[in-house]
């Protein structure tokens, strides 16, 4: 990331957002809008002093709100680029930073800029994010968390500086239940497999198995998903160590009002028995879902859907990473949650493919295009609502105007348009009827 | 397709290409029932 920074043909906007796209490939018009982090990015330093003086606390949203952050702080310690933010809406305007701002880089009268960008490919790369649904407990007991919470714990520069230890005592958990599929696979919640979940379980699991070797943990799935390189040999090894895997559902999750330890209620799958064991800690695999960015992003830029929810490919298998619209591509998790690795091969792969009408300086469409006709043409717009690629506009007069770049041919607006009054070049109405008959001659 | 997989179809099926079938709309399926077809497929 630091290397991207410092690329000369890369230019880093952080702490922004787009908020409108318009244009075709080539020639893509961006507003971008920098959010006002209230800090000069081109004067500070990045040296902390604000942050020191600030006096106001408030939840590190980076940790998953278990640790705090100050109002003037960086994001997390390898935020690029390298400045802090403040949070104006918990700012009590104090101006503490401002004293003690060596560069006098603090500006409270900073306000969102839109920015104008011409580009000529975009990848989206927006990510996905956890469901945080009330399953087992989760929110109202303390000690069960979810895997990224877990994370930030065992993580060295987390809230605990990496020691395992859980919310409600911060004594260290002996006892540990991982529960995967909560929330995936479940036609009334999140019907999709979420891919990464399993693997999840292993790493985490093993890692805290290595840390304390006297922890006792045990993995309730419905099924151990380790496929690709590696990945069943990890969950031989993980076995191997002493974590028990235990097919079967969790059922209730109860909690011990005074030890705040879980009550769980399993059923084994096979055993036709309900068991019901205590934890100290539960650790949930919960479902992954399309990112508040992906969500977004897909609304801004008009995107294609799938019905999970994640960005929709141009082709499931033969295209991956070009969208029905020419000049943007997508890749990693906003595509459909994914390992590390395939993420990577995406996104290598979705710059290789910007890369080659890049590289190219120009695009060929075909001619098969929709052509309007303003004599036949009622006005009645049917046609702009059926096309699913939003090529067709009304000019100042009210007759219709056809993108050729957005337009693919597919023709829907020909077929359904009760005038005739647009038709598909190559594929015109009077080019069926005659294949019709002379297909289907009536007898004389 | 069918003649890809070497599958065998008879004669009196008539093949029309589309760009998508998107563009079928229902004048040109009547216009096949009004010229005597018994059935009109959309494939795609």
């Amino acid at each position: 990331m630091l290397e991207s920074n410092r690329h000369p043909n890369i230019e880093i906007l952080s702490y922004s957002e787009v908020i409108e796209v318009d244009g075709y490939i080539g020639n893509f018009e961006i507003k971008v809008k920098r959010k006002a982090r209230y800090v000069d990015e081109n004067k500070c330093t990045g040296c902390g002093t604000c942050t020191e003086a600030c006096p106001i606390y408030i939840p590190n949203y980076f940790d998953e709100n278990l640790s705090a952050r100050k109002v003037i702080d960086i994001a997390f310690a390898q935020a690029v680029p390298a400045v802090q933010d403040l949070v104006r809406e918990s700012c009590v305007e104090c101006f503490a930073c401002v004293d003690g701002c060596e560069q006098e880089a603090i500006d409270f009268s900073q306000q969102d800029e839109i920015v104008d960008l011409e580009v000529g490919t975009i990848i989206v790369a927006t990510g996905w994010d956890l469901y945080r649904g009330d399953d087992y407990g989760y929110g109202t007991y303390e000690n069960v968390i979810n895997q990224i919470e877990l994370e930030r714990i065992i993580a060295p520069n987390g809230p605990t500086y990496g020691h395992l230890k859980r919310p409600s005592d911060r004594k260290r958990p002996e006892r540990i239940l991982f529960i995967n599929c909560v929330g995936s696979r479940d036609v009334n919640k999140n019907p999709w497999c979420s891919v990464i979940c399993c693997n999840l379980s292993l790493k985490n699991s093993k890692l805290i198995k290595s840390e304390y070797p006297d922890s006792q943990i045990m993995c309730v799935y419905i099924d151990m998903r380790c496929a690709g390189k590696d990945y069943e040999e990890y969950y031989r090894r993980s076995r191997d160590a002493g974590i028990i895997f235990v097919k079967g559902l969790v059922g209730k999750i109860e909690e011990d009002p005074e030890t705040k330890n879980l009550i769980v209620q399993m059923e084994p799958v096979g055993t036709d028995t309900v068991i019901s064991a205590e934890f100290e800690l539960v650790v949930l695999s919960p479902a992954s879902l399309p990112s508040q960015g992906t969500v977004e992003i897909a609304r801004v830029i008009n995107m294609e859907k799938s019905p999970d929810g994640f960005l929709k490919e141009f082709h499931a298998r033969l295209d991956p990473i070009s969208t029905k619209v020419a000049g943007i591509y997508i890749c990693g998790s906003a595509q459909g949650q994914k390992e590390i690795d395939k993420a990577v091969s995406q996104a290598k792969g979705a710059a290789s493919t910007a890369g080659i009408p890049m590289g190219k300086g120009e695009y060929t469409i075909e001619l098969i295009r929709a052509k309007p006709s303003d004599e036949r043409c009622a006005k009645c717009y049917k046609c702009i609502d059926a096309c699913p690629y939003t090529a067709i506009s009304v000019n100042e007069t009210g007759n219709l105007v056809v993108d050729l770049i957005k337009c693919r041919g597919c023709g829907t607006c020909a077929a359904l348009c009760p005038s005739k009054a647009i038709e598909l070049t190559y594929y015109r109405d009077d080019q069926y009827m005659a294949l019709m008959d002379e297909l289907l001659p009536m007898p004389e | 397709m069918a003649g890809t997989i070497r599958a065998q179809y008879p004669s009196s099926l008539r093949t029309v290409l589309v760009p998508c079938t998107g563009r079928v709309g229902p004048d040109v399926v009547m216009r096949a029932f009004g010229r005597g077809a018994d059935g009109v497929m959309i494939v795609g």
